[in-house]
């Protein structure tokens, strides 16, 4: 009797592992629960729909006055369009000179925008806790972010960078990141770029197991007037990031095109 | 033989503001809101980001031959959708689905793509991604 339990004991394991989801908490430490592949929700993000309770949650850690973005995800701004931010004359003038067909320079095609336009984009991240820091990688040009745990401040001497310097701390389950070095790099993708002083405020915090809320703001009074956000929500994924491994050549084969009128 | 169709779809999302992939932006060289579709034979294919490159040869409506560039989204997007760099064979017969250019030069943003047989290549959009 006991030999047959054991069997059906068996038997109903291989069973329930057979038919179980797939382990979507594979990476997650024991920590916070925030490791593992993300990739961005698909649709409009807050303030193209209302925000669900968690995102409002956090969109209410807003100083007031702050400037919410429309163009999280796969939407952007039309050229002179800055989603409602005060950009300072002189960027405004030079943005009109900006033409969008030299992204296939192949100078330009592989030049990654700072983590403040490349979070948003609709690529996934990957996103690795330590104890002493927290790894972000994003798929989009390969960007790699280091957030020191250990760290409270940014070093004068830290080298500008399209992912800067960050440190962070956890403000019960809120993972806040504090970034700045960032060299200058688009806002909008139209033609606007903040400067090296930009500031970077990220808030990481996890709806549910499988859905994570990023909210970032950022200040540049070099480029604009106040405080701008944007709000992203990823789904959990049973993936990891791929290579991006960028061809700048590969504006050439669109440049090279047959037929123009 | 050229098979050029256009089909004015509204996407409704233009509504308010434009929608492209980040950075390399399609509205720069396409029509997004218009789709066409063309044949032709597979002459190069190249599967690298930020977007792969596929060179075919179509038949004109008058015979002669045009060398199209099919540009498509991310490679990285696309093989979450099943493409890889040998999703296109060299003289492989193909018919692509996508935005004409701006222009009016042989160029197309694929959306869509499928083998002589009708069998679509990948997974369409929006299916995972």
């Amino acid at each position: 009797m006991r030999t047959l339990n054991v069997f059906f004991a068996i038997g109903g394991c291989a069973l329930a592992l057979a038919f179980a989801p797939k382990d979507l908490h594979a990476q997650a430490p024991e920590g916070h629960g925030i490791a593992g592949f993300w990739s961005l929700a698909p649709g409009p993000t807050p303030p193209r729909r209302a925000p669900t309770p968690a995102e409002a949650e956090l969109i209410a850690l807003f100083p007031e006055g702050t400037v919410l973005l429309a163009d999280a995800g796969a939407v952007e701004f039309p050229p002179g369009d800055y989603g409602g931010l005060e950009v300072h004359e002189h960027l405004r003038e030079a943005a009109k000179d900006y033409d969008p067909a030299n992204q296939t320079d192949p100078s330009l095609t592989c030049r990654p925008p700072s983590v403040i336009y490349a979070m948003q984009g609709p690529f996934p991240i990957e996103i690795f806790e330590g104890r002493d820091l927290i790894v972000i990688k994003l798929e989009y040009f390969d960007l790699v972010r280091i957030v020191f745990m250990n760290e409270t401040e940014h070093p004068d001497d830290w080298p500008h960078s399209h992912t800067g310097h960050s440190f962070g701390r956890w403000e019960g389950d809120t993972l806040v990141v504090d970034t700045a070095k960032l060299s200058p790099a688009t806002l909008f993708n139209n033609g606007v770029d903040h400067s090296e002083d930009v500031r970077l405020l990220e808030r990481f915090r996890l709806a549910d197991p499988n859905t994570l809320i990023v909210t970032q703001e950022f200040e540049d009074p070099g480029s604009f007037v106040g405080r701008a956000a944007r709000i992203m929500t990823f789904r959990r994924g049973d993936d990891h990031v791929y290579p991006y491994d960028c061809d700048p050549t590969y504006g050439i084969a669109i440049e090279s095109r047959q037929g123009r009128d | 033989m050229v098979r050029l169709s256009k089909l004015l779809i509204v996407l409704g999302l233009l509504a308010g503001g434009g929608t492209a992939s980040a950075h390399h932006s399609a509205p720069v060289f396409y029509k997004v809101d218009e789709r066409i579709t063309i044949e032709g034979t597979v002459k190069e294919f190249r599967f690298t980001n930020p977007h792969a490159i596929l060179k075919l040869e179509v038949e004109g409506e008058g015979g002669e031959k045009q060398e199209w560039t099919a540009e498509t989204t991310s490679p990285s997007v696309l093989r979450r959708r099943g493409w890889s760099q040998s999703s296109f064979k060299p003289g492989e017969k193909v018919k692509l689905e996508g935005m004409p250019s701006i222009d009016g030069s042989f160029l197309i943003r694929i959306t869509r793509a499928f083998r002589e047989d009708g069998t679509e290549i990948g997974l369409p959009p929006g299916t995972n991604n």
